[in-house]
């Protein structure tokens, strides 16, 4: 964090308690612009234990590692929260470049089962004690780990030079019309991409060996088998390239495996190897379905760190498009779990008129329907045109709560819907914050957490508006969650057209080419999808040092399984479609 | 009157001739280029696990069971239906043990759980 | 026999299959349409005026596709598998009269092809059984897993769901005293079916509509989680003969529910102008059809489990008690 921004109190008095108690070997990380405290590998499960059940920091929102290449070290960053509100706790671990070797702490924290193997694949931290550490996102034969900085992408990236000019002879030429795939990627030695073929899932590896599946199904001497099912990744109702292999028996669910990567396009090396100002529009294809909240937490992240303020009148157009962008997002949320429930389309499509006429509004303002690319760091790219605003009011004034309240009461109370929902896909409220949930799904398991509320960014503090909770955990809460979030978004949207001020909408001049002084930060925002975390880390360099996206839909889905557990194969694709995940967002 | 069935018959004849010619009608007109890929099973894109021709969950059964059972039930009440004016109250009593020993079968079958599907 | 005769037959025949074709046809343009305007869109409107010459552009589409059969699968029941389910769509209509007796050029034409059979309503149940051996031996054959979960789940459903169908036959039979399709449609000519047999008509409709997996009871189809059930390794024209197959069902059982419960051909001035008949009936098909696509726009799909647990804990002990109530009140009132 930087000067300007204030230190809560409370986090002063847990700064002075964590002094005294672990006064001999956590040290306060000194550098410039940097905060938390630096543990000793071999204390990092004593301290992360004592840190969630005496100080109560049980929410591990983050877990990232930092490839400090001229130090020769690595960096494992860990943010935690308390689920009671209030900032980050953070703390970092320091090894070696060449052994870089963390205990795991999916002992202490299971939510960090997936981003520890997503540091595994892309930074080649390798976590000791993780019951399955093997590559998340990039593809089992992949050589290297992308993200170390001394990893070069074959043919497109060269020594000193982020990427090779692709014209050096002045004239436009595409490399991919020359190599259409394959001279980008690096192979192990003999390995023929052509003969390849993708090792077998490990997880259900004993099922598969015995074909005879000589497990009695409930115990009973009656013999039946037990089959082992992919749903995905091509497959209509997993949302995208998404993969879940099942083991079923009969209908029910006995085992659930979600396998991501499909998508994978490896935003983060991309981002690094991008000015700062070139990563905005990019932002807007992890979530695409709300680009608006993606620009914010991004815009957050760097602001925090050139230590500037957008004007007031933007602040207002931000919270704005940021909100209807959370309604466009819960619509078609809510529009397609009716979907994957099986009613064919009508709910969601007429949740997804409501939302052309937002999309109208960011095409009105931004220029783009889906990719907005809207916000720059301390400001907005354009102000609002004239008369959108008007546009804005008697939406949110007038059709959107009576449209609302129109799906509510041909939704909420039906029974088909009732039946498939309650009591399906339960998360407790201990499991959701121990798998680091977020968003609705946490709020649905009775988790009143809201990074709106718990650690205010932007201007939220001034606005009156709910933290919307419910307690069952299941997937008909979550749906009334997103259903009482749309109006509670309208509750705010009502205050910001009526206070929005006139003024300036860009603080200093609009730059192409920002200057970001060395330091790290960690914006984060409450997407609609859930806790949408950007950590960048700078060292005052045009591009970003290190550029982390903590994704929400990536993260949720490590409770996927536990939820899937023991129900009917017909409730995977509903308890999917609750998660709401993206593929954009999940794979980056 | 096994006459009367006889234009079901020619009918019979008919849709399954028109079924063929459909099928023949796709063979002659459709293009035929087989490849290892495209014959194998279709799972999501991947490369499915095992046989796709296996054992059952014996639930299934018990269903086909239970339906055998009162597809009986069902058959012999058929012709009771027609003719219980001319039977009278005889045949309402008897059609009502009938049924109530079936019933307690199936209430037997319900409290086994055979209508569970866990 | 007489050659007139079988001359009549494959006339009937002849008009019977094109009616389920087109039927089937325009089913699927109807569909389409009605579903669209429900849902705030257009449809399909370019083929054509109105869109009418789409299922003409669908059929050319698949009839040019290719078709594929799995390595794997057991190839003589792959292909016989569409035949089977398809055959009992076209067989069914056999029994239901069309309308009165017309007499042309002073010989007298029933309006069905075999609608004196004397057993029409126990022909329709097992008529209507045989196309769960094609959708089962579809889900065995493709040896794909989606498949036979698809293909287990209809045998399931459509088995119970027959009994709960051919319970909502007794009622009309009870109060006609015949199991031909032509006595229960002349028995209503005071007064249909559905306003004595409510609950049987009722029933009659769900375990229809799960009879020809419809949603909400679109069970083997499920898209969402079984990709597409029993069919998903067929293509071309054999995916088109299960396509027709459900339809052709659909318009079959829309016909039986109009013969059983209202009133069949029935209809003002039907005795003095015989040829309103067919009008009347392809009316009330037509709603009926209507309000299966209705539904199916309208509600998710009903988990198959509790699909299982209504068929054999609701609509059975309900059909079983309906018939009893029936029986009695036949006996106690005699006619009505």
């Amino acid at each position: 964090m930087t000067e300007n921004v204030e230190v809560p109190k409370e986090l002063d008095a847990t700064i002075q308690s964590m002094d005294n108690r672990f006064h001999d070997i956590v040290t306060l990380d000194d550098r410039k612009s940097y905060t938390g405290y630096l543990v000793p590998v071999e204390n990092l499960i004593d301290f992360a234990t004592s840190i969630r059940d005496d100080l109560g920091y049980d929410y591990l929102s983050s877990v990232t590692g930092v490839d400090y290449f001229p130090e020769e070290k690595m960096e494992v960053v860990y943010h935690a929260y308390k689920t009671s509100g209030g900032g980050a706790l953070v703390f970092k671990v320091q090894i070696p470049r060449e052994k870089p070797e963390v205990p795991s702490l999916i002992s202490v924290f299971p939510g960090s089962d997936f981003q520890e193997r997503e540091a595994w694949d892309l930074l080649g931290i390798r976590f000791s004690g993780h019951p399955n550490l093997t590559r998340i996102l990039m593809w089992e034969g992949f050589e290297g780990h992308p993200l170390r900085k001394d990893w070069k992408e074959p043919f497109f990236e060269e020594e000193k030079k982020p990427y090779k000019n692709r014209w050096p002879e002045g004239g436009v030429y595409r490399i991919e019309d020359e190599v259409p795939m394959g001279k980008n990627v690096k192979y192990p030695l003999g390995f023929d991409p052509q003969k390849w073929t993708p090792e077998e899932q490990t997880t259900f590896k004993e099922d598969m060996d015995s074909e005879a599946g000589d497990n009695g199904s409930n115990g009973s001497a009656m013999h039946t088998d037990q089959i082992v099912v992919n749903l995905g990744p091509q497959h209509p109702s997993t949302h995208g390239v998404f993969r879940m292999v099942a083991r079923l028996d009969g209908e029910t669910v006995v085992d659930l495996y979600p396998e991501m990567g499909y998508l994978h396009r490896n935003h983060e090396k991309i981002g690094e190897r991008n000015t700062y100002i070139m990563n905005m529009p990019y932002t807007d294809r992890l979530d695409y379905i709300s680009s608006m909240s993606n620009n914010l937490g991004y815009a957050l992240a760097v602001e925090s760190l050139m230590g500037i303020k957008p004007p007031e009148r933007t602040e207002y157009i931000r919270v704005m498009m940021v909100e209807l962008t959370r309604i466009v997002s819960h619509l078609w949320s809510i529009g397609f779990l009716l979907n994957d429930l099986g009613a064919f389309f009508t709910p969601a499509l007429y949740a997804i008129n409501e939302r052309e006429l937002i999309l109208d509004i960011f095409e009105a303002t931004a220029g783009s329907r889906m990719m907005c690319n809207y916000l720059r760091f301390g400001g907005i790219s354009r102000d609002l045109p004239d008369g959108i605003l008007e546009t804005v009011r008697e939406l949110v004034n007038e059709r959107l709560p009576r449209k609302i309240d129109e799906l509510d009461t041909y939704l909420t109370e039906n029974e088909i819907l009732r039946s498939r929902c309650i009591g399906v896909g339960v998360l407790s409220k201990e499991d959701a914050i121990a798998y680091s949930a977020a968003g609705p799904v946490l709020r649905a398991s009775g988790v009143s957490y809201d990074v709106r509320r718990a650690d205010p960014y932007s201007i939220y503090e001034r606005f009156e508006f709910d933290v919307v909770v419910r307690y069952n955990g299941d997937v008909y809460d979550r749906y009334l969650v997103r259903m009482e979030e749309i109006r509670q978004s309208l509750r705010i949207l009502h205050q910001v057209v009526r206070d929005i001020p006139e003024g300036e909408i860009q603080t200093g001049k609009a730059l192409y080419q920002v200057r970001v002084p060395a330091g790290e930060a960690y914006g984060r925002v409450e997407n609609p999808k859930g806790e949408l975390g950007f950590y960048v880390v700078s060292n005052g360099k045009p591009n970003p040092w290190r550029y982390h996206i903590r994704a929400p839909s990536f993260i949720n889905l490590t409770a996927l399984g536990k939820m899937c557990k023991g129900e009917k194969v017909a409730d995977v694709v509903a308890i999917l479609g609750s998660i709401d995940i993206v593929l954009g967002e999940t794979d980056r | 009157m096994p006459e009367d069935f006889l234009p079901i018959a020619v009918l019979i004849i008919l849709a399954t001739g028109l079924s063929f010619t459909i099928l023949l009608l796709g063979q002659i007109f459709g293009p035929r280029r087989p490849n290892p890929r495209k014959g194998s099973p279709y799972e999501s894109g991947m490369r499915p696990y095992g046989k796709g021709q296996r054992r059952v969950p014996i639930h299934y059964y018990l269903i086909a069971v239970l339906f055998i059972l009162f597809d009986v039930e069902i058959i012999f009440i058929l012709p009771w239906a027609v003719v219980l004016r001319d039977l009278g109250i005889f045949g309402l009593i008897e059609m009502g043990l009938f049924v109530a020993i079936l019933l307690i079968g199936f209430v037997y079958a319900w409290k086994k759980g055979a209508l569970e599907w866990d | 026999m007489d050659p007139a005769l079988l001359v009549e037959w494959l006339v009937k025949s002849g008009v019977i299959i094109f009616l389920i074709l087109t039927g089937f046809a325009y089913l699927t343009l109807f569909e389409r349409r009605v579903l669209a305007r429900i849902q705030v869109r257009i449809g399909p409107n370019r083929a054509g005026p109105l869109g009418l010459l789409q299922p003409l552009a669908d059929g050319i589409k698949l009839l040019f596709k290719e078709e594929v059969i799995p390595d794997k699968a057991d190839k003589v029941i792959f292909i016989l598998a569409p035949v089977l389910t398809v055959i009992p769509a076209f067989v069914l209509l056999a029994v239901i009269p069309l309308g009165p007796e017309i007499s042309i050029l002073g010989r007298s034409y029933s309006l069905s092809l075999a609608g004196d059979v004397n057993v029409g309503v126990l022909y329709l149940l097992a008529v209507a059984s045989i196309s769960v051996y094609g959708i089962v031996l579809a889900g065995w054959s493709s040896n794909n897993k989606y498949a036979l979960l698809g293909g287990l789940r209809s045998a399931a459903q459509m088995i119970s769901y027959e009994l709960v169908l051919g319970l909502a036959f007794i009622g009309p039979i009870l109060l006609a005293n015949s199991m031909s399709l032509k006595d229960i449609i002349q028995a209503q000519s005071r007064v249909w079916f559905i306003v004595l047999q409510p609950i049987g008509f009722l029933l009659f409709l769900v375990a229809s509509i799960a009879e020809v997996n419809r949603a909400p009871f679109d069970m083997p189809e499920a898209e969402q989680e079984l990709t597409a059930g029993y069919h998903v390794e067929y293509s071309g024209m054999k995916f088109a003969l299960f396509f027709m197959a459900e339809y052709g069902k659909m318009i079959v059982v829309s016909f039986i529910t109009a013969s059983l419960f209202l009133g069949g051909y029935l209809g003002p001035f039907v005795d003095k102008l015989p040829l309103l008949g067919p009008i009347y009936l392809l009316v009330k098909v037509t709603l009926i059809l209507f309000f299966m696509i209705w539904v199916r726009a309208t509600w998710p799909r009903i988990r198959y489990d509790r699909l299982m647990a209504l068929g054999w804990k609701v609509l059975l002990p309900i059909g079983l008690l309906n018939i009893i109530i029936t029986a009695i009140l036949v006996i106690l009132v005699g006619g009505y």
